[in-house]
């Protein structure tokens, strides 16, 4: 397979569904950066992040393959959308997305791990996202019994909040 | 509390007190924070920002802070361009859409944007060089508001927010600094290379993309991820008097070298100030710089720096239109602007040279 941008040998490959039309995409690892694909870049430095990193670049196709592929269940943010607008959909995508993620934490940041201030335990905490999607996703189903039954957890939280 | 009020009074991030206050305008930090049960704002439904913000209406009452909310929409251009030019929302803020808002103290040192790129964005202003003291204020209001909410947080990436580069503490540490003598002398380059390779960003006034104004920068930090706050803040009260140092030498040498045509100048541009009939926005920021310069050299000695603080924002086009109760075009306001400026600096005059 070659490149569909130029002649070279062609390393990532996308498969999108847009509109339920299914489109492909072939590209040598310098157009998909060119693309704004996530590709790592900067030369790896030391530890076991530096390792997982160039591990990451050789298998570089299959990976952005396999991220052009994923969605928050929570929000239905594609990680696509992301590389698109820089803006994640929810705080679940930060777990869903992080393979992904952690290369362009490491190249911004120059970390991946939180140091700091840290937030209050929360043993009882909400889980409305989670609830309202579970509720689309019945509505969708027309499993009305399951909708109501959520509605009503969602309404309990609401009083309790 | 209403926008009226605010027209007559004004924030104490401009008193021009504090420590290094000549060239340190104020110091602030903003805390980005998201609830944990909701998707992030752009995401979020109507209904779903309409939760938000009830959720923090209630939080904030919890706090018992005094604070005014003002409902951003459906307020107007006008009203939204005000908030915008006294630092109390962002461009972003102004120009979003649904339910959204900004909490603000009487004395403007506490804002809390609702809705923008994140659930919370909590802003802490005080005037000159004084980061440490923004922190403890702004982090025990942080943890007030907690007692009501979740935030969305993570314990290996901490405070998750809509865009990646603000993950981690959610923290920008920023201090706002005037420097016309690196202006002058051409430095400014120089200087703002030197804090870009240690991962501090230069912004304008009015935060990024914006314009210098009267030679007034922002420096704040980029990351937030790996670094605790502390030693963010440190980075910034390490590197800022550095920054002064090469800001004060400039200076100097503008003094000794060409003190009569600096003083000149400034006389100059506090004469226009006092007596135009008319006067454009881009003309007051370069006048007022100047002549604060001036205050700080001792060339003019009947002006405080806190006037011309507010002069800076009182100039403002909003501001004007406010404080006349109409709309106003550019000539119009090029007018109202200078007869503003007579009535405050009416009675003033520059120092005789000794
Ligand atoms: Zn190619
Ligand atoms: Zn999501």
């Amino acid at each position: 397979m070659i490149c569909q941008r130029c002649q070279n040998e062609a390393s990532v490959h996308l498969t999108e569904r847009v509109g339920g039309k299914r489109q492909e995409l072939h590209l040598c690892a310098g157009c998909a950066r060119k693309a704004g694909l996530v590709l790592p870049e900067s030369a790896p430095d030391l530890g076991l992040e530096s390792v997982v990193q160039s591990l990451i670049v050789q298998n570089v196709g299959e990976l952005v393959g396999e991220l052009a592929e994923l969605a928050c269940p929570d929000c239905g943010t594609r990680y696509m959308d992301y590389r698109t607008d820089g803006r994640l959909g929810c705080p679940q995508d930060y777990r869903v997305f992080s393979k992904g993620l952690l290369p362009s934490l490491q190249r911004f940041h120059g970390a991946t791990r939180h140091v700091g201030k840290t937030a209050r335990l929360r043993p009882a905490a909400v889980h409305r996202l989670r609830l309202r999607s579970q509720l689309r996703e019945a509505v969708a189903r027309e499993d009305y019994e399951a909708a109501a039954r959520l509605r009503d957890q969602i309404r309990l939280k609401d009083t309790h909040a | 509390m209403t926008l009226d009020d605010l027209t007559r009074t004004s924030g104490e991030w401009l008193r021009g007190a504090g420590p290094e206050s000549d060239i340190v305008m104020c110091s602030r930090i903003r805390l980005a924070r998201n609830l944990a049960d909701f998707p992030f704002t752009n995401r979020a439904s109507r209904s779903e920002k309409a939760e938000i913000e009830a959720h923090f209406k209630s939080a904030l009452e919890g706090a018992k802070i005094e604070a005014g909310y003002f409902d951003v929409n459906g307020m107007s251009n006008l009203d939204r361009q005000f908030l915008v030019e006294r630092q109390l929302i962002s461009r972003e803020l102004s120009s979003g859409e649904g339910p959204r808002g900004v909490a603000v103290t009487p004395k403007e040192n506490i804002a809390i944007m609702v809705n923008e790129e994140d659930h919370l964005r909590i802003q802490y202003m005080l005037s000159g060089f004084r980061l440490p003291q923004v922190w403890d204020e702004i982090t025990a209001l942080d943890d007030q508001l907690e007692d009501d909410i979740a935030y969305a947080y993570s314990s290996s990436l901490g405070y998750l927010t809509a865009c990646p580069t603000n993950v981690g503490t959610g923290i920008r540490v920023g201090v706002m600094v005037h420097l016309p003598g690196l202006v002058a002398n051409k430095q400014i380059d120089k200087v703002f290379r030197a804090l870009q390779k240690i991962n501090l960003a230069v912004r304008g006034f009015y935060g990024e993309g914006s314009q210098a104004f009267g030679d007034f920068y922002q420096i704040s930090n980029q990351q937030t991820l790996g670094k605790s706050e502390e030693e963010l803040i440190k980075i910034l009260t390490d590197v800022v008097p550095q920054v002064l140092q090469y800001e004060r030498s400039a200076r100097q040498e503008l003094v000794t070298g060409r003190r009569q045509h600096l003083h000149d100048q400034v006389s100059r541009a506090y004469g226009v100030l006092k007596t135009a009939q008319t006067i454009s926005s881009e003309e007051t920021m370069l006048l007022l710089s100047s002549v604060r310069m001036g205050i700080n050299l001792g060339l003019i000695d009947d002006l405080s720096i806190a006037t011309v603080n507010e002069l800076f924002i009182q100039t403002q086009p909003a501001f004007l239109q406010k404080l006349r109760g109409s709309e106003l075009g550019v000539e119009e306001r090029n007018v109202a602007r200078a007869s503003y400026l007579r009535s405050r600096l009416g009675n003033g005059r520059p120092v005789e040279e000794g």
